[in-house]
């Protein structure tokens, strides 16, 4: 619960590694076989991977975080919720992580770096109330669907490639179907607002407040399903 | 200390296959319903346990006796009757459960003492006497993946007889490890007897004829019989006419 990395020989290192690693890769892929992406292509894809990332990786461990700790719920009595939302807490450490070497890209790629860089505490805090309750209901699907594992992976994949993640909205969504995009796709317009404080010197798109919206259904109703029914989840295991 | 009044446990026996979201969907496209048959862990069990009793829980393998302590522990609350527990439960001790592989011996000792409720602090304090008693030496500090099942239940049992708790659930690590252990386990037991009330669950009839004041023989989730160690004992073995030397090794 505590070290997920402390089996592996890198540790620390791998947690700057995987999203430095990931990033070169779609870098040589997009920028140099594809020749897309302008000359900031490096560091706004990389501001809105290591977002994404946090997202995924704590929904994917939160399929199997109640099913692989049957023995620690089945001895004692403790509030379920702590599983998922420990997978979130050592996301957000990757996070960090990441944003050390983001910090060096803004200003190597010349990012504009002004006042509305201070709305990132909000954005993070969109988000994590996004990824609680992400994990929330995904940790009470993965208990009861043993292979909603298997399916989550492929539908973060389609959702990998339908957010403004490889590329942003402005140059390849044709603009009469941008609105629907933005308003279709909640992590566009998180995505996309991270890429505007961060690095175009813009205020968040509003289009965060679609993104917000779900957020807030999805926290509550994952806090509600662990306050009301928690039980029978410890019963299902 | 225990109060325990008509209590049942209900269990979805998809509990035992759980149902894959492919199945789900072919079923619903077949027009057919998954069967939610139930059957009953434990019903109509009530039974009291004063402060500073042992009481043994006896009967056959899925009899509902590891059931009957996660009720007490809080893992499951009752679908019938009541349970009123005062004072203050330790975790659940059981063979293997409860540790996380990955961590290593002295971090698990951790995460149980958080669990339960103590400060850092305080395992800080009790964990040299832990780790003495449970003679792991070098090994605490390797996952406990790599231990053998007698060091888990040593380690178990340690933990075990160490907390700080008002009432102590032990399931089925009594006789771990080889006989010097068995021996200072046998002492450190009587040590705790009438300090602490004590549930334990064990397949030997030598352990819970050694410690308990009272037995309880579930079978199929109902009390079979309750009462004097003895004469529980000696109807749960007539009812399967086993001999009592042949319950004592009850860890291979």
């Amino acid at each position: 619960m505590k070290a997920e990395n402390k089996n592996k020989v890198l540790g620390f290192l791998w947690s700057f590694l995987d999203p430095l690693l990931l990033m070169l890769t779609y870098i040589l892929l997009v920028h140099y076989i594809f020749g897309r992406g302008g000359p900031q292509y490096p560091v706004l894809l990389f501001s809105a991977l290591l977002s994404w990332r946090w997202f995924a990786n704590s929904l994917s461990r939160s399929i199997t975080s109640i099913t692989s700790k049957v023995g620690l719920i089945q001895s004692i009595r403790f509030p379920l919720a702590i599983l998922p939302i420990s997978g979130i807490i050592i996301g957000f450490f990757d996070w960090l992580f990441g944003f050390i070497i983001l910090i060096p890209m803004l200003f190597i790629f010349e990012a504009s770096l002004t006042m509305h860089m201070l709305w990132l505490p909000v954005l993070l805090f969109i988000q994590l109330i996004l990824n609680i309750g992400a994990s929330l209901i995904g940790a009470v699907l993965g208990t009861y669907l043993s292979d909603l594992g298997n399916i989550i992976q492929f539908a973060i994949r389609v959702c990998f490639y339908l957010s403004p993640i490889l590329y942003s909205v402005e140059d390849r969504v044709p603009e009469r179907f941008a609105t629907l995009y933005m308003l279709l796709n909640p992590f566009a317009g998180l995505l996309e607002s991270y890429k505007s404080i961060l690095i175009k010197g813009e205020p968040p798109s509003l289009y965060v407040l679609i993104v917000t919206g779900v957020a807030l259904v999805g926290f509550i109703v994952g806090l509600w399903y662990f306050n009301h029914d928690e039980h029978k989840l410890v019963k299902a295991i | 200390m225990i109060d325990i009044k008509d209590l049942g446990i209900k269990f979805k026996m998809e509990k035992r296959k759980r149902a894959k979201a492919l199945d789900m969907i072919i079923a619903q496209a077949r027009n057919r319903h998954a069967s939610h048959s139930e059957f009953w862990a434990l019903r109509h069990v009530s039974f009291s346990v004063e402060k500073g009793d042992t009481v043994g829980i006896i009967g056959r393998n899925g009899s509902g006796k590891s059931t009957l302590l996660r009720v007490i522990a809080g893992v499951y609350p009752p679908d019938e009757g009541y349970v009123t527990v005062q004072g203050k439960v330790s975790t659940l001790f059981s063979l293997g459960a409860g540790f996380q592989p990955e961590l290593s011996g002295r971090d698990n000792i951790y995460l149980n003492g958080v669990m339960m409720g103590f400060t850092k602090k305080w395992v800080d304090k009790s964990i040299d006497i832990i780790i003495e008693f449970a003679e792991l030496g070098d090994y605490i500090d390797m996952p406990v993946r790599t231990y053998s099942s007698g060091m888990r239940s040593r380690l178990g049992f340690s933990i075990a007889m160490h907390v700080d708790k008002d009432i102590v659930l032990i399931d089925e690590i009594m006789g771990a490890g080889d006989a010097a252990f068995r021996q200072k386990a046998d002492a450190e037991m009587s040590r705790i007897i009438g300090e602490k009330t004590v549930l334990m669950v064990s397949h030997s009839m030598a352990n819970i004829e050694k410690f308990a004041n009272k037995v309880i023989w579930l079978n199929q989730g109902i009390i079979a019989a309750m009462g004097k160690p003895d004469d529980v004992i000696q109807k749960y073995l007539d009812a399967y006419n086993v001999k009592k030397s042949q319950t004592d090794d009850e860890v291979g």
